[in-house]
């Protein structure tokens, strides 16, 4: 440990030191960048494991298959085959001990690794050029589907889930009364309600919303319930020596005062959607990236594979993100971002009927 | 006390003007009366007794200081006529008319601030009148009154976050007072501010209370708080909480930080430290533990 006056005359003798000091938060610029190498160490590996040969490589791409009438045990190596290194190698050896022309080939990764040029190619051609076979969903459109089952989802499970959490959260009545059945329910994994769903709601979207909404709501109701009932208590008897009865008691200190913790909590069921949307998208009529995903795989054309999970992570990171952005104003009393606020009063004052009153 | 320290008078010697005004004190209404008030709270075997059979009253514009050891029930005492707590026995009334929950004519200032974070200073003084569904702009005025009398004019558009303790403490005290209570409650308000910021709340304290027609109940457990703000000082004991006295205090008003010498004072302090320190036990330790909230 550097002595306070150390690092206040500016010696910088421990740079490791400060970045890994316990509970020290970082500076700005070490945040950035290592928030950068977050996303640079993977991608890094990636890049190594599927450029620098001698890293991994335990096939290979047979380019010439030498000379095929040699019989032997390993005589079905043909040209354009991904064989495992030591079939070459043992074919090689039949070749070369009959003194015939030998297989030539590359060395490369299982088809389901691909190099980034090739996903990043694969993402470029799927939103670029239509899909092979007439009639398949091109990328975006896919994309698109699933944004769109996740959206109804997730809002159907907000729109019941947050009343009810609120409702549990506040009234310990309602908590006794709903919590223990959902507790219950929720313990059941939302795919196996995929047969139910079909047959109740039929073969397109309905269904996928449905596992969509049950795979989040029974988590929510508990989650904001439990953050409802982190409001303060002690907010709740300041209000009542204020004079706020039942109901504004919580339509002015209880839900105010969960809402923050609500939003951070949607932000993390949001999450929780996308990971049942690849189930639900697979009962009924396949939809969705899931079913682009899925039929990719069937077509061995992982560099799809790849470039249709590589987006759902990309929009997942994305929507976090602006959730993230959107919190920092809409509640700047915890984050002391009051530019939204500022915005909306001074266009208050701009109005004349409010400009009487401050003065 | 040695036997050579400086004659102190009796606490029980009034100066003249002093007697005067308890006389003209006691020609006022009645605001809160508190009769044979009692609270147990069901403990491993026997009930713990936390108040056991407190009687007084207080009248209009009186400022009455609660003073005991830790565990003593002060706290209760105060949530018992807040109506945030129910008594086991006795009645609690404002003028008369007996408590049966919280209300608007007890408004109360607790000691952790309870400020809504997400309104601004302005919005939380007018959360009281907004409750009553009064009118904005006549609201928001009064509202900017009451800022002013605690010194906070210039911060009515901030968050409670963005204040310092004494200043969360002062919207705590306008936001309590704009609601036009009865009676303010104030339960060891100045107990989280450190001794500088808290001698000048004391001093703003007083002179909120000059200013404006209001009758204070206040919690503490500081000595020279209790006599330099109070007219009565009602001292608990403890286990099971009771009043041991209720003493008038004899230092004249207008107060100022000099009295903090005067033989008034000190006579007062005195009698009030022995009052304390006959219930303070080596076996209190055991009472702070038990003390939660």
């Amino acid at each position: 440990m550097s002595s306070p006056s150390k690092v206040a005359s500016g010696v910088t003798g421990e740079p490791l030191g400060r970045l890994l000091g316990v509970r020290k938060p970082l500076s700005a610029r070490a945040r950035f960048w290592v928030g950068v190498l977050a996303f640079a160490l993977p991608f890094l590996s990636w890049c190594a494991v599927s450029y620098v040969p001698f890293i991994w490589h335990p096939q290979v791409l047979v380019s010439n298959a030498g000379n095929t009438n040699i019989p032997g045990e390993y005589s079905y190596v043909a040209e354009g085959d991904r064989i495992d290194l030591d079939v070459f190698v043992m074919r090689n050896r039949e070749l070369s001990a009959a003194h015939a022309a030998l297989a030539q080939g590359v060395r490369v990764n299982p088809i389901y690794l691909q190099a980034p040029h090739e996903v990043a190619r694969a993402m470029y051609t799927a939103f670029t050029t239509p899909p092979e076979r007439a009639g398949d969903a091109w990328l975006h459109e896919s994309l698109l589907q699933s944004c769109k089952v996740i959206f109804w989802g997730f809002l159907w499970s907000a729109l019941f889930g947050v009343p009810l959490g609120v409702l549990c959260g506040t009234f310990p009545f309602f908590a006794r009364l709903f919590e223990p059945f959902v507790d219950f329910v929720r313990y059941m994994p939302a795919p196996v309600f995929g047969a139910l769903m079909v047959t109740m709601l039929g073969l397109a979207d309905e269904p996928k919303i449905a596992i969509i909404f049950i795979g989040t709501f029974f988590q929510m109701v508990l989650i904001v319930s439990n953050t409802t009932r982190a409001v303060d208590a002690s907010l709740l008897h300041a209000a009542q020596t204020l004079g706020a009865n039942k109901w504004q008691l919580v339509w002015h200190v209880v839900v105010p005062g969960a809402l923050p913790g609500l939003y951070r909590d949607m932000r993390i069921l949001i999450g929780w959607a996308w990971t049942y949307l690849v189930v639900a998208e697979l009962i009924g009529e396949k939809s969705g990236l899931s079913a682009f995903i899925y039929q990719q795989q069937r077509y061995r054309h992982f560099d799809n594979v790849y470039a249709a999970i590589v987006i759902i992570g990309v929009v997942g990171l994305c929507i976090d993100q602006l959730l993230a952005f959107l919190a920092r104003y809409l509640f700047p009393w915890e984050t002391g971002q009051t530019g939204l606020v500022r915005m909306m009063r001074a266009m208050r004052r701009a109005m004349p009927q409010r400009a009487l009153v401050r003065t | 006390m040695s036997d050579d320290s400086i004659k102190l008078p009796s606490y029980l010697d009034h100066p003249p003007e002093v007697a005067a005004y308890f006389a003209e004190v006691e020609k006022r209404k009645v605001v809160l009366s508190i009769e044979h008030l009692g609270r147990e709270f069901e403990g491993a075997g026997a009930p713990l007794v936390a108040l056991s059979d407190v009687n007084f009253k207080v009248r209009q514009r009186e400022f009455i200081s609660v003073i005991g050891p830790s565990g003593c029930g002060k706290s209760t005492l105060i949530r018992i006529v807040a109506g945030l707590e129910e008594p086991s026995s006795g009645i609690v009334a404002v003028d008369g008319v007996p408590v049966t929950g919280p209300g608007a004519d007890r408004g109360m200032v607790f000691q952790n601030y309870t400020l809504f974070p997400w309104l601004t200073v302005r919005k939380n003084v007018l959360f009281g009148p907004k409750m009553k569904g009064l009118r904005d702009d006549k609201a928001t005025q009064a509202a900017d009154e009451w800022l002013k009398l605690v010194g906070l004019s210039d911060f009515s558009e901030l968050y409670p976050s963005q204040l310092s303790g004494g200043m969360k403490q002062r919207v705590a005290i306008a936001r309590a007072l704009a609601n036009d209570p009865r009676i303010l409650l104030m339960d060891e308000p100045f107990g989280a501010l450190d001794a500088q910021t808290r001698a000048s709340m004391q001093t703003h304290l007083l002179r909120i209370w000059h200013a404006a027609d209001v009758t204070v109940l206040f919690i503490t457990h500081d000595l020279e708080e209790a006599i330099y703000l109070s007219d009565r000082i009602v001292v608990l004991g403890a286990r099971p909480g009771r009043i041991l006295e209720i003493i008038d205090v004899p230092v004249p008003r207008p107060r100022s930080l000099e009295q903090f010498l005067s033989g008034h004072f000190l006579a007062t302090k005195k009698r009030l430290e022995e009052l304390i320190h006959r219930c303070d036990s080596p076996l209190d330790e055991a009472s702070e533990l038990e003390h939660v909230g």
